[in-house]
Protein backbone atom coordinates (compact mmCIF):
# COMPACT_ATOMS: atom_id res chain seq x y z
CA UNK A 1 0.00 0.00 0.00
CA UNK A 2 1.62 3.02 -0.91
CA UNK A 3 1.63 6.11 1.03
CA UNK A 4 -0.80 8.86 0.03
CA UNK A 5 0.46 11.92 -0.41
CA UNK A 6 -0.82 15.30 -2.14
CA UNK A 7 -1.12 15.06 -5.53
CA UNK A 8 1.02 16.22 -8.58
CA UNK A 9 -1.98 18.92 -9.19
CA UNK A 10 -2.07 20.24 -5.70
CA UNK A 11 1.39 21.31 -6.08
CA UNK A 12 1.20 22.42 -9.54
CA UNK A 13 -1.53 25.12 -8.30
CA UNK A 14 0.85 26.09 -5.20
CA UNK A 15 3.48 26.75 -7.65
CA UNK A 16 1.54 28.35 -9.72
CA UNK A 17 0.42 30.86 -7.26
CA UNK A 18 3.71 31.79 -5.72
CA UNK A 19 4.80 32.15 -9.32
CA UNK A 20 1.83 34.80 -9.91
CA UNK A 21 2.55 36.57 -6.55
CA UNK A 22 6.51 36.71 -7.70
CA UNK A 23 5.39 37.95 -10.69
CA UNK A 24 3.28 40.62 -9.54
CA UNK A 25 6.09 41.56 -7.00
CA UNK A 26 8.57 42.15 -9.70
CA UNK A 27 6.10 44.59 -11.78
CA UNK A 28 4.76 46.43 -9.00
CA UNK A 29 7.50 46.95 -6.61
CA UNK A 30 10.04 50.07 -6.87
CA UNK A 31 12.44 48.50 -4.65
CA UNK A 32 14.84 46.75 -6.50
CA UNK A 33 15.84 44.90 -3.56
CA UNK A 34 12.55 43.56 -2.87
CA UNK A 35 12.07 42.97 -7.09
CA UNK A 36 14.90 40.84 -6.55
CA UNK A 37 13.49 38.71 -3.80
CA UNK A 38 10.23 38.75 -6.41
CA UNK A 39 12.25 36.73 -8.51
CA UNK A 40 14.00 34.22 -5.98
CA UNK A 41 9.91 33.64 -5.22
CA UNK A 42 9.36 33.09 -8.78
CA UNK A 43 12.67 30.25 -9.12
CA UNK A 44 11.30 28.56 -6.09
CA UNK A 45 7.84 27.95 -7.68
CA UNK A 46 9.59 26.57 -10.58
CA UNK A 47 11.68 24.08 -8.30
CA UNK A 48 8.00 23.16 -6.93
CA UNK A 49 7.16 22.05 -10.21
CA UNK A 50 10.28 20.39 -10.98
CA UNK A 51 10.18 18.07 -8.08
CA UNK A 52 6.67 17.65 -7.91
CA UNK A 53 7.04 16.06 -11.66
CA UNK A 54 10.13 14.13 -11.12
CA UNK A 55 8.44 12.41 -7.98
CA UNK A 56 5.18 11.98 -10.42
CA UNK A 57 7.38 10.38 -13.43
CA UNK A 58 9.76 8.78 -10.58
CA UNK A 59 12.96 9.97 -12.39
CA UNK A 60 15.29 12.22 -10.48
CA UNK A 61 16.06 14.46 -13.14
CA UNK A 62 13.55 17.23 -11.71
CA UNK A 63 15.74 17.22 -8.53
CA UNK A 64 18.88 17.10 -10.41
CA UNK A 65 17.79 20.49 -11.94
CA UNK A 66 16.51 21.85 -9.36
CA UNK A 67 19.68 21.84 -7.64
CA UNK A 68 21.49 23.23 -11.14
CA UNK A 69 18.46 25.72 -10.61
CA UNK A 70 19.64 26.92 -7.26
CA UNK A 71 23.00 27.11 -8.14
CA UNK A 72 21.98 30.00 -10.59
CA UNK A 73 20.02 31.61 -8.50
CA UNK A 74 22.41 31.99 -5.95
CA UNK A 75 24.96 33.66 -8.69
CA UNK A 76 22.14 35.89 -9.63
CA UNK A 77 21.82 37.19 -6.73
CA UNK A 78 25.68 37.64 -5.97
CA UNK A 79 25.52 39.29 -9.20
CA UNK A 80 22.48 41.06 -9.35
CA UNK A 81 22.64 42.45 -5.12
CA UNK A 82 26.21 44.12 -6.84
CA UNK A 83 24.45 45.26 -9.54
CA UNK A 84 22.44 46.99 -7.20
CA UNK A 85 25.22 48.72 -4.49
CA UNK A 86 26.72 49.93 -7.78
CA UNK A 87 23.56 51.85 -8.90
CA UNK A 88 22.89 53.02 -5.31
CA UNK A 89 26.18 54.28 -5.68
CA UNK A 90 26.16 55.98 -8.73
CA UNK A 91 22.89 57.47 -7.73
CA UNK A 92 21.66 57.31 -4.04
CA UNK A 93 18.54 55.53 -4.46
CA UNK A 94 17.24 52.39 -5.10
CA UNK A 95 14.51 52.88 -7.38
CA UNK A 96 13.78 51.01 -10.36
CA UNK A 97 12.55 53.96 -11.96
CA UNK A 98 15.66 55.68 -11.69
CA UNK A 99 17.52 53.73 -13.91
CA UNK A 100 16.12 54.49 -17.09
CA UNK A 101 19.19 55.46 -18.88
CA UNK A 102 18.36 52.86 -21.54
CA UNK A 103 15.14 53.91 -22.22
CA UNK A 104 15.44 55.63 -25.42
CA UNK B 1 9.44 7.27 3.93
CA UNK B 2 7.69 10.32 4.67
CA UNK B 3 7.32 9.05 8.13
CA UNK B 4 10.73 9.27 9.27
CA UNK B 5 10.48 12.79 8.95
CA UNK B 6 7.87 12.94 11.82
CA UNK B 7 10.45 13.62 14.86
CA UNK B 8 11.19 16.68 12.92
CA UNK B 9 7.75 17.77 12.29
CA UNK B 10 6.97 17.47 16.38
CA UNK B 11 9.78 19.38 16.99
CA UNK B 12 8.87 22.02 14.86
CA UNK B 13 5.26 21.95 16.30
CA UNK B 14 7.09 21.70 19.88
CA UNK B 15 8.88 24.76 19.37
CA UNK B 16 6.17 27.05 17.69
CA UNK B 17 4.12 26.00 20.95
CA UNK B 18 6.90 27.67 23.70
CA UNK B 19 7.99 30.38 21.34
CA UNK B 20 3.76 31.19 21.22
CA UNK B 21 3.66 30.02 24.84
CA UNK B 22 6.42 31.81 25.91
CA UNK B 23 5.44 35.07 24.63
CA UNK B 24 1.59 35.19 25.18
CA UNK B 25 2.29 34.59 28.68
CA UNK B 26 4.45 37.37 28.73
CA UNK B 27 1.95 39.28 27.20
CA UNK B 28 -1.08 38.58 29.44
CA UNK B 29 0.41 37.96 32.61
CA UNK B 30 2.74 41.37 32.24
CA UNK B 31 1.65 44.94 32.76
CA UNK B 32 1.41 47.12 29.87
CA UNK B 33 2.86 49.78 30.99
CA UNK B 34 4.01 52.47 28.19
CA UNK B 35 6.15 55.51 29.45
CA UNK B 36 9.10 57.23 27.72
CA UNK B 37 11.92 55.68 29.85
CA UNK B 38 9.84 51.59 29.09
CA UNK B 39 10.40 52.77 25.48
CA UNK B 40 13.87 53.66 25.16
CA UNK B 41 16.54 51.61 23.59
CA UNK B 42 17.96 51.00 27.72
CA UNK B 43 16.03 51.73 30.11
CA UNK B 44 18.42 52.39 33.05
CA UNK B 45 21.38 52.66 30.70
CA UNK B 46 22.99 56.04 29.08
CA UNK B 47 21.05 57.37 26.39
CA UNK B 48 21.91 55.93 22.95
CA UNK B 49 24.54 58.39 21.21
CA UNK B 50 23.73 57.68 17.42
CA UNK B 51 20.93 56.31 15.54
CA UNK B 52 21.07 52.37 15.61
CA UNK B 53 20.02 51.64 12.32
CA UNK B 54 23.41 52.83 11.08
CA UNK B 55 25.21 51.88 7.15
CA UNK B 56 27.19 48.29 7.50
CA UNK B 57 30.55 47.78 5.82
CA UNK B 58 30.44 46.97 2.44
CA UNK B 59 32.87 44.70 3.32
CA UNK B 60 30.19 42.18 4.94
CA UNK B 61 28.94 42.47 1.36
CA UNK B 62 31.61 40.95 -0.33
CA UNK B 63 32.20 38.38 1.99
CA UNK B 64 28.89 36.73 2.33
CA UNK B 65 28.74 36.60 -1.43
CA UNK B 66 32.41 34.62 -1.37
CA UNK B 67 30.71 32.55 1.24
CA UNK B 68 27.64 31.54 -1.08
CA UNK B 69 29.49 30.76 -4.05
CA UNK B 70 31.62 28.58 -1.49
CA UNK B 71 28.49 27.37 -0.19
CA UNK B 72 27.35 26.10 -3.35
CA UNK B 73 30.82 23.98 -4.04
CA UNK B 74 29.88 22.45 -0.25
CA UNK B 75 26.84 21.34 -1.43
CA UNK B 76 27.93 19.81 -4.22
CA UNK B 77 30.14 17.89 -2.57
CA UNK B 78 28.01 16.55 -0.42
CA UNK B 79 26.69 13.78 -2.87
CA UNK B 80 30.12 13.22 -4.58
CA UNK B 81 31.73 11.77 -1.23
CA UNK B 82 28.32 10.35 -0.56
CA UNK B 83 28.78 8.15 -3.79
CA UNK B 84 33.00 8.24 -4.11
CA UNK B 85 33.28 5.70 -1.00
CA UNK B 86 32.28 3.21 -3.21
CA UNK B 87 32.45 3.97 -6.24
CA UNK B 88 36.67 4.48 -5.79
CA UNK B 89 36.74 0.43 -5.60
CA UNK B 90 35.08 0.34 -8.83
CA UNK B 91 36.27 1.11 -12.16
CA UNK B 92 34.01 4.78 -11.99
CA UNK B 93 36.58 5.71 -9.13
CA UNK B 94 39.24 7.47 -11.30
CA UNK B 95 36.52 9.13 -13.25
CA UNK B 96 34.22 10.26 -10.30
CA UNK B 97 37.99 11.93 -9.17
CA UNK B 98 38.58 13.55 -12.49
CA UNK B 99 35.50 14.99 -12.27
CA UNK B 100 35.57 16.78 -9.08
CA UNK B 101 38.88 17.91 -9.50
CA UNK B 102 38.40 19.78 -12.28
CA UNK B 103 34.95 21.46 -10.46
CA UNK B 104 37.27 22.24 -7.99
CA UNK B 105 40.11 23.48 -10.38
CA UNK B 106 37.78 25.55 -11.62
CA UNK B 107 36.67 27.32 -8.44
CA UNK B 108 40.44 27.53 -7.02
CA UNK B 109 41.04 29.59 -10.14
CA UNK B 110 38.30 31.73 -8.69
CA UNK B 111 40.03 31.66 -5.43
CA UNK B 112 43.66 32.99 -6.21
CA UNK B 113 41.31 35.52 -8.35
CA UNK B 114 39.76 36.52 -5.53
CA UNK B 115 42.85 36.34 -3.35
CA UNK B 116 44.85 38.69 -5.78
CA UNK B 117 42.34 41.45 -6.10
CA UNK B 118 42.25 41.33 -2.01
CA UNK B 119 38.65 41.17 -1.16
CA UNK B 120 39.57 38.74 1.69
CA UNK B 121 41.69 41.48 3.26
CA UNK B 122 39.66 43.61 5.66
CA UNK B 123 41.33 46.89 5.08
CA UNK C 1 -6.52 12.79 5.34
CA UNK C 2 -3.95 11.78 6.59
CA UNK C 3 -0.62 13.70 8.57
CA UNK C 4 0.90 14.41 4.72
CA UNK C 5 -2.40 16.27 3.34
CA UNK C 6 -2.46 17.90 6.80
CA UNK C 7 1.03 18.99 6.20
CA UNK C 8 0.56 20.44 2.85
CA UNK C 9 -2.22 21.90 3.26
CA UNK C 10 -0.90 24.20 6.47
CA UNK C 11 2.52 24.67 5.27
CA UNK C 12 1.34 25.53 1.72
CA UNK C 13 -0.81 28.08 3.11
CA UNK C 14 2.01 29.41 5.48
CA UNK C 15 3.94 29.62 2.15
CA UNK C 16 1.34 31.05 0.13
CA UNK C 17 0.69 34.17 2.80
CA UNK C 18 3.84 34.77 3.53
CA UNK C 19 5.21 35.29 -0.07
CA UNK C 20 2.31 37.59 -0.73
CA UNK C 21 3.72 39.53 2.88
CA UNK C 22 7.01 39.39 0.76
CA UNK C 23 5.36 41.85 -1.86
CA UNK C 24 3.22 43.64 0.25
CA UNK C 25 5.68 44.96 3.11
CA UNK C 26 6.92 47.73 3.06
CA UNK C 27 10.28 47.73 4.93
CA UNK C 28 12.59 45.35 2.67
CA UNK C 29 13.91 43.68 6.26
CA UNK C 30 10.38 42.35 6.78
CA UNK C 31 10.28 41.58 3.42
CA UNK C 32 13.72 39.34 3.36
CA UNK C 33 12.13 37.63 7.08
CA UNK C 34 9.17 36.04 5.26
CA UNK C 35 10.94 35.59 2.23
CA UNK C 36 12.96 33.01 4.64
CA UNK C 37 9.67 31.87 5.69
CA UNK C 38 8.91 30.92 2.31
CA UNK C 39 11.79 29.25 1.21
CA UNK C 40 11.61 27.39 4.78
CA UNK C 41 8.08 26.36 3.86
CA UNK C 42 9.14 24.82 0.28
CA UNK C 43 11.92 23.03 1.85
CA UNK C 44 9.57 21.03 4.18
CA UNK C 45 7.20 20.53 0.47
CA UNK C 46 10.38 18.90 -1.00
CA UNK C 47 10.50 16.67 1.81
CA UNK C 48 6.17 15.38 1.69
CA UNK C 49 7.64 14.88 -2.44
CA UNK C 50 10.67 12.63 -1.39
CA UNK C 51 13.00 14.80 -2.09
CA UNK C 52 15.67 15.01 0.64
CA UNK C 53 18.59 16.17 -0.59
CA UNK C 54 16.78 19.17 -2.69
CA UNK C 55 15.17 20.26 0.79
CA UNK C 56 18.68 20.26 2.26
CA UNK C 57 20.32 22.24 -0.61
CA UNK C 58 17.39 24.78 -0.36
CA UNK C 59 17.95 25.48 3.40
CA UNK C 60 21.52 25.47 3.35
CA UNK C 61 22.58 27.47 -0.01
CA UNK C 62 18.78 30.02 0.43
CA UNK C 63 18.23 30.03 4.21
CA UNK C 64 21.81 30.24 4.95
CA UNK C 65 23.58 31.56 2.22
CA UNK C 66 20.98 34.17 0.12
CA UNK C 67 18.66 36.27 3.17
CA UNK C 68 22.23 36.90 4.60
CA UNK C 69 23.22 38.16 1.42
CA UNK C 70 19.85 39.63 0.91
CA UNK C 71 19.92 41.26 4.70
CA UNK C 72 23.49 42.77 4.68
CA UNK C 73 22.58 44.55 1.32
CA UNK C 74 19.54 46.09 3.13
CA UNK C 75 21.38 47.21 5.94
CA UNK C 76 24.38 48.18 3.58
CA UNK C 77 21.74 50.68 1.45
CA UNK C 78 19.73 51.17 4.64
CA UNK C 79 17.12 53.51 2.65
CA UNK C 80 14.90 55.22 5.00
CA UNK C 81 10.84 55.13 3.72
CA UNK C 82 9.69 58.81 3.95
CA UNK C 83 5.94 59.26 4.60
CA UNK C 84 5.23 59.93 0.94
CA UNK C 85 7.36 58.02 -0.74
CA UNK C 86 5.17 55.77 -3.09
CA UNK C 87 6.06 52.15 -2.91
CA UNK C 88 4.43 51.03 -5.71
CA UNK C 89 5.07 51.10 -9.65
CA UNK C 90 2.97 53.70 -11.64
CA UNK C 91 1.49 50.60 -13.16
CA UNK C 92 0.62 48.81 -10.33
CA UNK C 93 -3.19 47.94 -11.80
CA UNK C 94 -1.70 46.55 -14.57
CA UNK C 95 0.53 44.34 -12.80
CA UNK C 96 -1.47 42.78 -10.70
CA UNK C 97 -4.15 42.12 -13.98
CA UNK C 98 -1.39 40.37 -15.68
CA UNK C 99 -0.35 38.37 -12.62
CA UNK C 100 -3.91 37.09 -12.09
CA UNK C 101 -4.25 36.18 -15.46
CA UNK C 102 -1.17 34.62 -15.66
CA UNK C 103 -2.23 32.63 -12.46
CA UNK C 104 -5.70 32.00 -14.08
CA UNK C 105 -3.87 30.52 -17.30
CA UNK C 106 -2.00 28.42 -15.20
CA UNK C 107 -4.91 27.53 -12.94
CA UNK C 108 -7.05 26.18 -15.70
CA UNK C 109 -4.09 24.14 -17.52
CA UNK C 110 -3.85 22.55 -14.39
CA UNK C 111 -6.91 20.54 -13.97
CA UNK C 112 -7.62 18.07 -11.59
CA UNK C 113 -6.34 14.64 -13.12
CA UNK C 114 -4.52 16.22 -15.67
CA UNK C 115 -1.58 14.03 -14.68
CA UNK C 116 -3.23 10.64 -13.71
CA UNK C 117 -0.93 9.24 -10.45
CA UNK C 118 -0.71 5.79 -11.83
CA UNK C 119 1.65 4.89 -9.15
CA UNK C 120 5.09 4.82 -10.88
CA UNK C 121 7.87 3.35 -8.83
CA UNK C 122 8.83 5.15 -6.03
CA UNK C 123 11.26 3.18 -5.48
CA UNK C 124 13.55 4.88 -8.12
CA UNK C 125 13.90 8.10 -6.54
CA UNK C 126 16.37 6.15 -3.99
CA UNK C 127 18.28 3.89 -6.43
CA UNK C 128 20.91 3.75 -7.66
CA UNK C 129 21.57 1.75 -11.17
CA UNK C 130 25.20 0.66 -11.72
CA UNK C 131 26.27 -1.03 -15.24
CA UNK C 132 28.29 -4.15 -14.90
CA UNK C 133 29.96 -6.50 -17.51
CA UNK C 134 29.59 -9.96 -16.50
CA UNK C 135 31.16 -12.88 -17.47
CA UNK C 136 28.79 -15.59 -18.21
CA UNK C 137 29.66 -19.39 -18.94
CA UNK C 138 27.54 -20.66 -21.42
CA UNK C 139 26.82 -24.59 -21.50
CA UNK C 140 28.80 -25.36 -24.16
CA UNK C 141 31.96 -23.40 -22.56
CA UNK C 142 32.23 -20.56 -24.56
CA UNK C 143 32.35 -17.47 -22.68
CA UNK C 144 30.48 -14.19 -23.51
CA UNK C 145 30.16 -11.08 -21.59
CA UNK C 146 26.73 -9.58 -20.66
CA UNK C 147 25.47 -6.50 -19.30
CA UNK C 148 23.48 -6.22 -16.23
CA UNK C 149 21.84 -3.31 -14.57
CA UNK C 150 21.67 -3.76 -10.94
CA UNK C 151 19.12 -1.72 -9.35
CA UNK C 152 20.12 -1.14 -5.43
CA UNK C 153 18.28 0.62 -2.94
CA UNK C 154 20.48 3.28 -1.14
CA UNK C 155 19.17 7.10 0.31
CA UNK C 156 18.08 10.02 -1.93
CA UNK C 157 21.69 11.78 -2.01
CA UNK C 158 23.06 9.22 -2.80
CA UNK C 159 20.37 8.60 -5.77
CA UNK C 160 20.97 11.97 -6.60
CA UNK C 161 24.85 12.31 -6.52
CA UNK C 162 24.60 8.83 -9.28
CA UNK C 163 22.32 10.74 -11.22
CA UNK C 164 23.90 13.91 -11.04
CA UNK C 165 27.91 12.48 -11.73
CA UNK C 166 27.05 10.10 -14.09
CA UNK C 167 24.68 11.06 -16.36
CA UNK C 168 25.17 15.28 -16.19
CA UNK C 169 28.88 15.54 -16.04
CA UNK C 170 28.35 18.67 -18.66
CA UNK C 171 26.05 20.36 -16.74
CA UNK C 172 27.97 20.21 -13.68
CA UNK C 173 30.92 21.36 -14.97
CA UNK C 174 29.67 24.23 -16.45
CA UNK C 175 27.72 24.93 -13.47
CA UNK C 176 31.65 25.18 -11.78
CA UNK C 177 32.27 27.73 -14.77
CA UNK C 178 29.25 29.82 -13.45
CA UNK C 179 30.46 29.90 -10.61
CA UNK C 180 33.44 31.53 -10.85
CA UNK C 181 32.00 33.78 -13.67
CA UNK C 182 29.71 34.78 -10.91
CA UNK C 183 32.55 35.08 -8.42
CA UNK C 184 34.45 37.35 -10.69
CA UNK C 185 31.30 39.37 -12.02
CA UNK C 186 30.64 40.02 -8.40
CA UNK C 187 33.81 41.19 -7.19
CA UNK C 188 34.31 43.37 -10.67
CA UNK C 189 31.38 45.07 -10.42
CA UNK C 190 31.42 45.08 -6.45
CA UNK C 191 35.01 47.02 -6.35
CA UNK C 192 35.49 48.50 -3.53
CA UNK C 193 35.75 52.37 -3.91
CA UNK C 194 34.98 55.07 -0.75
CA UNK C 195 32.05 56.98 -1.73
CA UNK C 196 30.64 59.92 0.32
CA UNK C 197 27.95 57.47 1.99
CA UNK C 198 30.32 54.81 2.31
CA UNK C 199 33.09 57.13 3.83
CA UNK C 200 30.75 57.53 7.51
CA UNK C 201 31.76 53.93 8.39
CA UNK C 202 35.40 54.06 8.14
CA UNK C 203 36.54 54.09 11.09
CA UNK C 204 38.68 57.38 10.77
CA UNK C 205 35.70 59.03 9.73
CA UNK C 206 33.89 57.59 13.18
CA UNK C 207 37.32 58.62 15.34
CA UNK C 208 37.27 61.91 13.76
CA UNK C 209 33.33 62.48 14.23
CA UNK C 210 33.95 61.13 18.11
CA UNK C 211 36.67 63.59 18.67
CA UNK C 212 34.04 66.30 17.24
CA UNK C 213 31.48 65.94 19.15
CA UNK C 214 33.65 65.77 22.88
CA UNK C 215 35.32 69.37 21.71
CA UNK C 216 31.56 70.58 21.38
CA UNK C 217 30.64 69.09 24.56
CA UNK C 218 33.94 70.62 26.41
CA UNK C 219 33.21 73.65 24.59
CA UNK C 220 29.54 73.63 26.12
CA UNK C 221 29.95 72.92 29.10
CA UNK C 222 32.97 75.64 29.47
Amino acid sequence: MPEAIPSTEAYLMLSGTLFAVGLIGVIIRRNMITVLMAIELMMNAVNINLVAFSHRFASLEGQVFTIFVITVAAGEAAVGLAIIIQLYRLKSSINVDEASELNG
Amino acid sequence: MTQSYFPILIMLILAVVIGATILGLNWVLGRHQRNPSKLSPYESGVPPLDENRKRINVRFYQIAMLFILFDIEAAFLYPWAVIYRDAAQGPSGMFLFGEMAVFIGLLAVGYVYVWKKKAFDWH
Amino acid sequence: MNAAFLVFFVVGTIAVASSILVVAMRNPVHSALFLLLTFLCVAILFVVKDAEFVAAVQVLVYAGGIMVLFLFVVMLINVRHLPDDRTLSRFWKGGVGVGLAIFLLLATVVRTGTYHDQNPNKKLLRSTASHRVRKVTNPDGSVTRKRVVRHRTVGNSEAVGMALYQDYLVPFEVASLFLLVAMIGAIVIGKRELSAPEEETSPDFILKRMETEKDVKEAMSA
